[in-house]
């Protein structure tokens, strides 16, 4: 207890000198920096909301037995979205600054020009709420319910999760597709690749993961989830496992088309990424985000090892936080920028996400009791 | 003589029951224990103390050594080999190996994994396991659970081993004989194996070919031929003169081969060979003029090249003492431009080779007008 609340105290003052550098880093190092590292944070967010939300409605989709136990996680995890609001609500603050298809300039652009009506402040500023709307319909529906379900053992959720589900995973699709190119391929807007917005969901999906493997690990130090054992790490290891082969082949094939057709307006995007130190962070995202990881996690028994799933879990949402940095900060210039304001947003973001997830680790029960199949789930074994 | 059988086993009513048997078998040390049971039940690879299966290693191994081969063969062929630039890129480009790596590393594992699977680890081919040809097969296959122990050796005894599966709770007891080994490769059965792989053949081929003989528009792959582009020797209506092949723009000039022209002969006296006198530079200068001097100049470059006799030309007897007192540039210009009934020869030698050529008729011509201090040069 005593501990507990240090560890709050920590983490409340991680956040208040996190937003000291906040607004000085808007003051000292400029609105573009300050906004880059808003837009980062705020795609950080949401796909770690997103993708666990994605998470919990897969199960509700495949109508999974073995992971009604630690279906709760997921869906704490996902609550992340709720905080997301305000956050992208701030965000739409850098879209004159950061964007060039919504400044004034882009009128003159005759590339640009032609998407003057989609790129403009109002309709960007439309399709960022739709797509938090749309977040917390599912929110709602499969987080609210089952939460509601711990109390009245209804049956029905089960129901009518598995009939949402289909439509969530449409709705999911669209949002994680409008988010990457908005907010991330919206930084490059002469730029277009129709496979970003899947690269975007292989990372949104493994850093997801990666936070329930973490969630599950630390409430199983607590001495709570009791029941679930290697069987059901097991399996999250190879989804971890299987997603990261998924995150090079999807970011591999969009770059070997642009590297083999070596059209100037596709290749750009990663000729600003392979000069400088730029290509320091390219290889260094391929050697985190996929080759430690595969290698780490290819013997049946890594997957099923605590140790080693947490260190695993724990390289993949750093991976994770790299992949994004990688995709939004070449917009500020051809060198990465990397010094206290960069610090001061992930204190400040970083101690609010674990607070969050800390108050949510509370909400309901540990394990979703309500659900007619958790006992089903517990007896599950490879 | 003594039948030695192959297993004895224990049949039991229910998992627990099999279960519990397990290591009161395993520890009678009668043989091999094995497990044959309607479903998969939990924890018995644990109970028979099975060892990991090596299959996973050997795939990993095997996929590694596929990507590698991949990549070996595709850097052999397109950096070393065979190097052509293909869309502006570098020949030894990984990003254009790495598909092809991928899909030789997935074959080489899935061969691994299936052959390796059936032929090392199952010992296949291998027709009718002796348990399928037992009377418990049929509860096996619906509600009874079955400990095997097999023989390990000829040693083996079945009464000990009836007796150990019966002191652990088998409720009865089945003693196998020693399968028919018998081999299988006889000659009827390559015959009769070889025969349906000819007449399925002959079956399949007899329809390809009626099928393309009656439907002959149905051809089966036609997408690249009827691509939109010009053909050698072949009509065109891109361009207007209706011919597919065309004169390159006049002027144009391959690489290397600069210049075409020098001016008058006399101009060109003073022109010095820019190349070195090397081993190098005179065997170019010596495969350029066995290409296109000697035919009329000769070997010699005397000017009785086996074209003089046939057609009475006269070519220039390059050993004349007229040609011996030419300067460099003066042999270069008339192998550039041609002279008298002489063609040019500036497309067929680019710049280099044509001053290697004068280098190897200079040694021509002292080759035949050799001086006593030529032979004194001695450097081994």
């Amino acid at each position: 207890m005593k501990q507990n609340k240090q560890i709050s105290t920590l983490l409340w003052g991680a956040v208040v000198l996190g937003a000291l550098g906040v607004f000085g880093s808007y003051v000292a190092a400029g609105p573009e920096r300050f906004w880059a590292n808003w837009v980062l944070w705020f795609v950080l967010l949401f796909t770690l909301g997103l993708g666990s939300l994605f998470i919990v409605a897969l199960e509700h989709l495949v109508n999974a037995k073995w992971s009604v136990p630690i279906r709760r996680i997921p869906e704490r995890v996902s609550t992340l979205l709720l905080p997301a609001i305000p956050v992208g609500l701030i965000a739409l603050g850098a879209i004159p600054v950061l964007y060039p298809g919504a400044r004034p300039e882009a009128a003159h652009h005759p590339i640009l020009a032609g998407k003057a009506f989609w790129l403009s402040l109002p309709f960007f500023s439309v399709r960022t709420l739709i797509a938090l709307g749309l977040c917390i319909l599912g929110l709602w529906v499969l987080v609210g319910g089952s939460l509601k379900q711990d109390t009245t053992k209804d049956p029905a959720f089960n129901f009518r999760a598995r009939k949402f589900a289909p439509a969530f995973m449409a709705i999911f699709a669209l949002v994680i597709t409008l988010v990457a190119f908005d907010w991330i391929s919206g930084l490059t807007p002469e730029w277009y690749s129709d496979i970003f917005g899947v690269y975007v969901f292989a990372g949104a999906f493994l850093s997801g993961l990666a936070a329930t493997v973490l969630a599950v690990l630390h409430l199983q130090d607590q001495d709570r989830l009791e029941g679930v054992r290697g069987d059901h790490l097991y399996n999250l290891g190879a989804f971890l496992f299987a997603f990261t082969v998924f995150w090079s082949y999807i970011g591999f094939a969009q770059y070997m088309l642009m590297w083999y057709a070596n059209f100037p307006d596709e290749v750009i995007y990663y000729k600003v990424r392979l000069v400088g130190a730029w290509r320091v962070i390219t290889i260094a995202l391929a050697a985190l985000h996929f080759v430690l990881p595969f290698f780490a996690l290819v013997t049946r028994e890594a997957k099923k090892d605590p140790k080693r799933l947490r260190r695993v879990a724990y390289l993949m949402l750093g991976a994770h936080v790299l992949d994004v940095y990688w995709l939004i900060f070449p917009v500020l210039g051809t060198k990465p920028h990397f010094s206290w304001p960069e610090l001061s947003f992930a204190l400040f973001f970083l101690g609010g996400i674990l607070l969050w997830i800390r108050g949510a680790m509370q909400k309901g029960e540990d394990m979703p009791v309500g659900d007619p199949f958790l006992r089903e789930g517990l007896e599950f074994r490879l | 003589m003594s039948e030695t059988s192959y297993a004895v086993l224990g049949i039991f009513d229910t998992p627990d029951a099999l279960m519990q048997a397990i290591p009161k078998v395993r520890a009678s040390k009668l043989g091999t224990v094995e497990a044959y049971t309607p479903y998969p039940i939990h924890g018995i690879d644990e109970a028979l103390g099975l060892r990991r299966s090596p299959l996973g290693g050997m795939v990993l191994v095997m996929g590694v050594l596929g990507a590698l081969t991949a990549f070996g063969f595709q850097y052999w062929i397109s950096a070393i080999d065979y190097p052509i630039v293909t869309g502006g890129k570098a020949a030894n480009s990984w990003e254009a190996f790495i598909p092809i790596m991928f899909e030789v590393m997935v074959l080489f594992a899935t061969f691994t994994a299936g052959l390796g699977m059936l032929l090392l680890l199952n010992k296949l081919p291998f027709f009718g396991h002796p348990v399928l040809s037992s009377k418990a097969i049929t509860g096996i296959t619906r509600d009874r659970y079955v400990l095997a122990l097999e023989a390990e050796s000829e040693a083996f005894d079945s009464a000990a081993a009836a007796q150990a599966l019966q002191g652990a709770g088998a409720v009865e007891i089945e003693v196998l004989p020693a399968p028919d080994r018998s081999p299988f490769l006889t000659s009827d059965f390559i015959l009769r194996t070889a025969g349906g792989i000819f007449t399925a053949c002959l079956v399949a081929g007899l329809v390809m070919f009626l099928t393309i003989k009656w439907f002959p528009l149905l051809a089966p792959m036609k997408y690249m031929q009827d691509q939109p582009r010009l053909n050698a020797q072949k009509g065109s209506t891109f361009f207007k003169d209706g011919h597919g092949m065309q004169m390159p723009v006049a002027g144009t000039v391959a690489r290397g081969y600069l210049p075409t022209a020098t001016g008058t002969q006399e101009a060109a006296a003073t022109l010095v060979n820019p190349l070195p006198r090397t081993k190098e530079v005179f065997a170019v200068g010596r495969k350029a003029f066995a290409n296109r001097c000697e035919v009329c100049h000769g070997a010699l470059g005397n000017g009785m090249g086996s074209l003089t006799a046939a057609y009475g030309g006269k070519p220039a007897n390059l050993q004349a003492q007229q040609f011996r007192d030419y300067p460099d540039g003066k042999i270069y210009w008339a192998i550039v431009n041609g002279k008298n009934a002489m063609p040019s020869q500036a497309a067929d030698l680019t710049e280099a080779q044509r001053w290697s050529v004068v280098h190897y008729v200079r040694a021509l011509q002292r080759a035949q007008n050799a001086k006593d201090e030529d032979l004194k040069v001695v450097a081994p």
